[in-house]
């Protein structure tokens, strides 16, 4: 990631921790970085940099610093945009995702490396090639795309292929879809990499790859909607953004059992498992979580009472010692992921 | 009773004859004769396990030390329709690694890099296999990385004795005598030895004196701005690679990119296959770019740094003109350059003193650092403080002697080839004008026909995505 990168994820107001942005991209997933994630709205970042080194954001951090884009809040790890800042990120056309709302539904990057395999293999099929250099993917993948292309092998796959590909990649930016088929692989080409793209196109790497994923979440997307050669290849990569764990502490929930008997039940501790329902808070849609049962009217309007402001600031231990006697951490966090999710206005 | 070598060579590869070594190796390994084949780069080392492994039962268990080259070989097995292959080393996942050792005796050919074999479960596992033969590619490493940066090369010898001594084949393209002496001797081993001179007589050697950096940067620029590729240029340095391949993109309009071990295995894919497509006039590398690059018309190789050592220079050379036609291999040199090798080679070399201390007080030390991590590697293998201490200076040795004989090549007054080939202890023909230019001489790169004929075409562009996605199906 370079400073440009930086620069597109950060906010006029809101100060942003870098080690949250690092941990999301790494896919860190700690209730704290989610929760933040979730405040910051750059959910969609989770996992989609896995091998990236710890500190690998400290370098562009002290690029804009230097440039004068950012000032630093009140430990060096918060910033947030200067007017200068906010100025050069209004004039650069950084690239904004299309389909970033749904990403955490699908293993992106799985979905793109079967995509990326499963074009070359079609491609050298079409052409009657027998044999070529496979692109080098993991065992998994391989394992999937040659599986798939057993089953839907046919003298009509190219053309089916080619078709719901083009019908994907006309839903996106004409820029996107050019990306997006250059780095392909196949018969007599063998694609461009992501930093030849982006000195081409003049735009950073990182927003290639943001491309790409647009275009993988398309194509997956349509191949959900409707029967094609690709819905089998890709039924598998589909998934909650919830882990399992925590989806059977929610179930559980929904069973009308108190935190201390599922914990019991499932063997964890009552902490985990309520680590296991903030995070599917955070990560599912309002109506999916049963905010109602754990939330009594009673502790909202006593929350309500003195969480005034804007959400960012509260603080537990700044709220009346009573309150805090009566309402563990837990209770506090989720109220506030509430409020999030209802759009209450930072006031 | 087999069939004769060249009935199964033509039913395997269809080729009528082989090229020379091949045969030689073959039926020395048939006669149960550990082989030494120091055969040049190109001459196919690898169809000789190949086709031993077709006409015997058994595993044959490959080790390899370049872990980015293990899965293209893999491929490579299976383009030549050898299905049963596979790899395993660090950068295999763990699954993936789960599934191949449930399968391990299925397997007729197996990749591994020498940590892994080293690893006590996995050597269990190994001999339970009926190997047919170990091969140990670029085997010149047990002497070139051994010391410093592989200790497990050091393991192979007492590895190959825990298997029972199977047939060994030690493959490499460069060994002098001494380099010889040494693999045989780490792997326990009295090899017959087939070898082919390294001279490739198509290849123009050249060195070029310049005055600093800057300098330097000019010469290369003007090199390849002139020259006919496709080319390669050589760097100690990945991230000069990368810068280098920038600047002469915008400065020569040729088509480059830069190639090392930090690009993903995707992008390593797909530059490859570009220099292969001719899609690229130039590749700016580290040494990871090479082995297993089957490219026959490359014209130039140009070292920009001054390699550590013969071997790796021979074998860098090596990628060009194995088409036969006339190339070239440029080596850049300013003075002090050699400062960089030494420093590489320092890097990993822990003082007397501190090896002295580690053996005091082990726990006292943190193994992050890579020293501390190569004292901590030998200790428990109950390597004893002297021993290690010899080691080192053994090896420092060798390594400024490897350096002097290429600061000697670089000063060469009369002839390149002479001076290079005396490394390998081989005659070398007489001196002729298309044979070299010693520093001081310039290379006549129009008599020499290396001149570039005609502009090339614009990098590959994303025209129309339409048109681009329909060629593709």
């Amino acid at each position: 990631m370079e400073a440009a990168d930086l620069l597109a994820l950060l906010d006029q107001q809101q100060f942003r921790r870098l080690r949250v942005i690092e941990n999301l991209l790494r896919e860190r997933k700690t209730v704290s970085t989610l929760y933040w994630g979730q405040r910051y709205h750059l959910l969609y970042l989770v996992g989609l940099a896995k091998k990236l080194p710890r500190g690998a954001l400290d370098a562009p951090a002290r690029e804009l610093q230097q440039r004068g884009f950012i000032t630093v809040g009140e430990t060096p790890d918060q910033i947030r945009l200067s007017p200068a800042g906010q100025a050069a990120q209004a004039q650069t056309r950084y690239y904004q995702p299309q389909t970033q709302a749904t990403w955490s539904q699908l293993d992106l990057m799985a979905a793109r490396q079967r995509i990326l395999l499963a074009v070359q293999v079609v491609s050298q099929y079409a052409h009657s090639t027998k044999r070529y250099y496979p692109l080098t993917t993991d065992l998994e993948t391989r394992q999937a795309v040659r599986r798939w292309f057993y089953q839907v092998k046919s003298a009509r796959l190219s053309e089916q292929t080619f078709v719901s590909l083009q019908k994907s990649l006309e839903q996106l930016p004409e820029a996107t879809a050019s990306v997006v088929t250059a780095l392909f692989t196949g018969y007599q080409q063998p694609g461009l990499t992501a930093e030849q793209l982006a000195r081409e196109q003049q735009r950073t790497p990182w927003e290639i790859t943001l491309m790409q994923l647009d275009g993988v979440m398309q194509i997956a997307g349509d191949a959900q909607a409707e029967d094609q050669p690709l819905t089998r290849l890709l039924r598998s990569v589909w998934r909650s953004p919830v882990t399992r764990s925590a989806q059977q502490t929610l179930a559980a929930m929904g069973q009308g059992r108190s935190l201390e008997q599922i914990a019991a039940a499932r063997r964890i501790k009552p902490s985990t498992a309520r680590e296991h329902l903030l995070e599917a808070a955070i990560l599912l849609p309002r109506d999916q979580f049963p905010y109602d049962w754990i939330l009594t009217p009673t502790m909202r309007q006593e929350f309500a009472n003195v969480l005034t402001g804007p959400i960012d600031d509260w603080q537990y231990t700044a709220m009346p010692q009573a309150l805090q006697d009566r309402y563990a951490f837990f209770y506090f966090r989720l109220y506030a992921i509430w409020c999030d999710k209802r759009g209450v206005e930072d006031a | 009773m087999l069939e004769p070598l060249t009935t199964s060579l033509e039913k395997v590869f269809g080729f009528n004859t082989f090229r020379s070594g091949q045969a030689a190796a073959l039926t020395a390994l048939e006669a149960g004769q550990d082989t030494l084949a120091v055969l040049p780069t190109g001459a196919g080392k690898t169809l000789i396990y190949q086709l031993y492994g077709y006409r015997h039962p058994g595993c044959v268990l490959i080790i390899s030390p370049l872990l980015s080259l293990m899965n293209d070989q893999v491929n490579r097995m299976h383009m030549a329709g050898f299905r049963r292959a596979a790899a395993i080393n660090s950068l295999t996942s763990y699954s993936e690694r789960q599934e191949i050792l449930r399968h391990l005796g299925d397997y007729q050919f197996l990749f591994m890099s020498p940590e892994m074999l080293a690893q006590p479960q996995m050597l269990a596992q190994i001999k339970q296999l009926q190997l047919g033969l170990l091969v140990i590619d670029e085997a010149h490493c047990i002497v070139q990385w051994g010391p410093d940066f592989r200790p497990e090369y050091l393991l192979l010898g007492a590895i190959r004795s825990q298997l029972q001594q199977p047939l060994t084949l030690m493959l490499t393209a460069t060994a002098g005598q001494t380099t010889r002496q040494e693999i045989a001797k780490q792997l326990r081993s009295q090899p017959q030895i087939v070898a082919e001179s390294v001279d490739r007589p198509n290849i123009f050697l050249d060195v070029e004196h310049v005055e600093n950096e800057p300098e330097k940067q000019e010469r290369l620029t003007q090199l390849v701005g002139q020259m006919q590729g496709p080319g390669v240029v050589y760097f100690s340095s990945k991230q000069q690679a990368t810068d280098t391949a920038l600047s002469l993109q915008q400065q020569t309009g040729a088509r480059v990119a830069a190639y090392h071990a930090g690009l993903s295995s995707e992008d390593r894919f797909k530059i490859q296959q570009q220099f292969m497509a001719d899609q690229l006039d130039v590749i700016c590398a580290t040494s990871a770019f090479g082995m297993g690059i089957d490219k026959n018309d490359v014209r130039y190789v140009i070292h920009y740094h001054l390699p550590a050592d013969f071997e790796s220079y021979a074998q860098e050379i090596g990628r060009a003109g194995r088409d036969g036609q006339q190339s070239i291999a440029i080596l850049l040199y300013a003075s002090g350059d050699e400062q960089l090798p030494l420093m590489l080679g320092q890097a990993n070399r822990p003082e007397a003193e501190t090896i002295h201390r580690y053996y005091a007080r082990p726990q006292a030390f943190s193994e992050e650092d890579a020293a501390i991590a190569l004292l901590a590697f030998y200790r428990r293998h109950g390597i004893s403080e002297a021993a290690v201490i010899q080691l080192f200076s053994r090896r420092e040795r060798e390594r400024n002697r490897a350096l002097a004989q290429m600061l000697a090549y670089v000063r060469e007054p009369h002839c390149l080839r002479h001076n290079w080939l005396q490394a390998f202890d081989e005659q070398s023909p007489e001196h002729q004008a298309d044979c070299c230019a010693p520093a001081g001489m310039s290379p006549d790169l129009a008599q020499l026909g290396l001149l570039a004929k005609a502009k090339t075409a614009p990098v590959d562009s994303v025209d129309d995505w339409r048109a681009r996605l329909h060629r593709l199906f």
